[in-house]
């Protein structure tokens, strides 16, 4: 009896749950969006991040950024003088959650735009809610399909392959190393770069000698280095985001390659440096100028916007901010800006055309110039060449 | 391909083959004494680097004493783990059990995302970096200890099942635990000392690695998978049988990359092991076990 009564319980607890839901799920339907300006309602701007998951070290400084400059943009009298408020939800470095939350966020209807995704998965993944509601979308994450398969509402703000790729074979030129042996992660960033790498050196005197490739976790890559080595390659070329790179330099430093390895932005985090130890002496990427700010040059506008946030960040959080923070700030401060330069009571149309005219941003990845046919906005003079030296990012002497 | 080449491929399967029997064996263990796979097995793999890497950074103990003190806090959390979440499961219900271990999982590893922060952290070599040669092939000095603490535990497993009470205790319970209940052995005591070892052989896996590899919150799940595929191919329940499956797919995964392509290495282990299970259900070293009627 007893039993029979918990499960009648468990029942009608459900079924009250389920109306509860049905309900709230039509009022926020039914509810008419208040047109009427209120000045003390904030504009809301949603951010899909990933917290936890494959990359949560990637999305928590950009949390992190966005907590940090909110209260800045906010101290400084917000927007038109309302504040701003920025939903982050978090998608598990999964895109069906990454969807999911796109979905709840949309759903409210106050939402003016949408940074995000953390990955290149989610951020594509979300699209079609984000066509659905005709909402401008900023994303941080780094794939050239993000923008290279275009959409009028899709911006993006780190340096996509299709940019790093052609400043990293120039630099390979210039060294004299034509024999690439290519490993890469079977993720989403690794598969990028080779397409990217494959095109690009189509027709030139780059070869690719040997093309290997290891899954996210892997332990130990020394059967795939051991067959580049076998390969007779000039450089070894690693394209991979994760935390794998560093035992990638430490499997080359054992096998004693004696050629160099070159690596991406993805690996531009101190963890790789960190890991790595010694392996990582003489690793060379190219990434942007957050690094070593001084790559702006000291007098540019570029190298005050950069310290002014390296010092506030590492003041509230004791460590210094790494690229991804610097997409998050981007982003934020694209959008705000092009509120800011609109008329109050604007549409998410106007928002959209407004952060396409976004020209001469002086932001943390480089000067930004979107326009009708450029969604990401950067070049390659945003790029420079590091090497690590001393278990620090120096520039590379060119 | 010269001998060289093959030399290194065959010391890469052979480092990786031992984690793989580190971990196949904590769920041999677990799987003799309850009849149930213990999902959260990667999970002791992930503190075991983990904590050790919080004892050595945020309490500051030095190397040696670090790695006890990460080793053994698993040891410990997977006996609490048993206690708190498995034994109030009377009916010891296996398919219960498994679905235990699966939320004990997920919440061991935000714990640790929680506690630990979501990046990777690293942890010195053991006797420094470098690498010896091999006759022609390096071998890191780190995956030298890997191979001689795989091995060291095993022994030691060898001696505790075969020469110790406790051991003979646990052989009766995997081969009929009723019966061993009637004759006075403790079953729910073996089934916490199950737990123990298995947190232990997945800790040791996790500190050797640790390393060479970093950790973080979310390694547990990708190798839980691999010990798994390697306790099923040697022969669930037998120990012996873990550390040759271990070793074989080690083995499998870098001549696959040799010979065949680096991009398919796991769906090529995933075929070879399903191919086994088809011809030997019970493993390469299993034993049929008819059903009696």
């Amino acid at each position: 009896m007893a039993a029979s009564r918990t499960r009648l319980a468990l029942v009608v607890t459900v079924a009250v749950a389920m109306v509860i839901v049905s309900l709230s799920g039509c009022a926020a339907e039914s509810e008419p969006v208040d047109d009427s300006v209120d000045v003390t309602e904030p504009y809301r701007i949603g951010a899909v991040l990933s917290l936890t998951g494959t990359f949560a070290g990637l999305g928590e400084p950009e949390k992190k950024t966005i907590d940090m400059e909110v209260e800045r943009i906010n101290d400084a009298g917000g927007v038109h003088g309302r504040p701003i408020e920025v939903l982050i939800e978090d998608d598990a470095t999964d895109a069906e959650t990454a969807v999911a939350v796109t979905t709840r966020l949309l759903e409210r209807g106050d939402i003016v735009a949408i940074i995000g995704a953390t990955g290149t998965g989610g951020t594509m993944a979300m699209r079609q809610e984000i066509v659905r509601a005709g909402i401008p979308q900023v994303s941080v994450a780094g794939g050239t399909v993000i923008t290279a398969d275009f959409h009028p509402l899709v911006f993006q703000t780190p340096w996509s392959n299709s940019l790093v790729v052609p400043f990293t074979l120039r630099y390979l030129e210039e060294q004299g190393f034509y024999k690439i042996g290519l490993i890469s992660d079977t993720g989403g960033f690794g598969k990028d770069g080779v397409e990217v790498i494959k095109e690009a050196i189509e027709g030139t005197d780059f070869e690719l000698v040997a093309e290997e490739s290891f899954n996210p976790g892997d332990t130990d890559m020394t059967a795939q280095l051991t067959l580049i080595r076998a390969a007779d390659a000039d450089v070894v070329v690693l394209w991979s985001a994760g935390r794998e790179a560093a035992t990638v330099a430490k499997n080359m430093a054992q096998l004693d390659f004696g050629i160099p390895l070159v690596g991406s932005h993805g690996n531009a985090r101190i963890e790789f440096i960190e890991g790595a130890g010694e392996a990582a002496e003489d690793f060379v990427f190219a990434a942007g100028k957050i690094l070593v700010p001084e790559a702006y040059g000291e007098d540019s506008e570029e190298y005050a916007v950069a310290t002014d946030f390296i010092e506030r960040y590492t003041e509230r959080y004791g460590e210094a901010p790494d690229t991804f923070a610097g997409h998050a700030y981007d982003s934020l401060y694209i959008i705000v800006e092009a509120m800011q330069r609109l008329p109050e009571g604007f549409s998410p149309e106007d928002l959209r055309d407004e952060i396409e005219k976004t020209t001469g941003f002086v932001g943390i990845g480089g000067t930004f110039n979107y326009s009708e046919t450029d969604h990401n906005g950067l070049t390659e003079d945003d790029l420079v060449m590091y090497r690590v030296s001393g278990g620090r990012w120096v520039l590379e002497e060119r | 391909m010269g001998g060289t080449e093959l030399l290194q491929f065959g010391l890469a399967g052979l480092k990786n083959g031992s984690i793989y029997a580190l971990v196949a064996l904590g769920f041999t263990l677990v799987y003799a004494a309850t009849g149930a796979i213990n999902f959260a097995q990667g999970e002791f793999y992930m503190l075991g680097g983990m904590l050790s890497v919080w004892a050595y950074a945020d309490l500051g103990l030095p190397l040696p004493l670090a790695a006890v003190t990460g080793v053994a806090a698993t040891a410990v959390l997977g006996g609490v783990f048993e206690l708190a979440a498995i034994r109030p499961r009377k009916d010891g219900d296996p398919l219960a059990i498994i679905i235990i271990t699966v939320g004990g999982s997920m919440v061991l590893s935000s714990m640790a995302r929680h506690l630990f922060g979501p990046t990777e952290r690293p942890l010195p070599a053991f006797s420094g970096g470098g690498s010896v040669k091999v006759f022609g092939a390096s071998l890191e000095v780190q995956s030298v200890w890997i191979l001689g603490m795989t091995a060291l535990a095993v022994a030691a497993l060898w001696y505790l099942y075969n020469r110790t009470g406790l051991g003979r205790a646990m052989r009766a319970c995997a081969v009929n635990r009723d019966a061993a209940r009637i004759v006075g052995v403790d079953t729910r005591l073996m089934v916490t000392v199950s737990f123990v070892l298995a947190a232990t052989l997945g800790a040791l896996a996790g500190l050797a690695v640790t390393p060479l590899t970093q950790t973080v919150f979310d390694v547990g799940p990708s190798v839980g998978i691999k010990g798994f595929a390697a306790a099923i191919l040697g022969g669930l329940g037998n120990p012996i049988a873990a550390v040759v499956g271990g070793l074989v797919l080690g083995m499998l995964e870098s001549l696959s990359i040799a010979f065949i392509s680096s991009t398919y290495k796991d769906a090529i282990a995933l075929i070879v092991l399903l191919s086994v299970l088809f011809l030997r259900p019970q493993g390469i070293l299993g034993r049929w076990r008819r059903e009696k009627v």
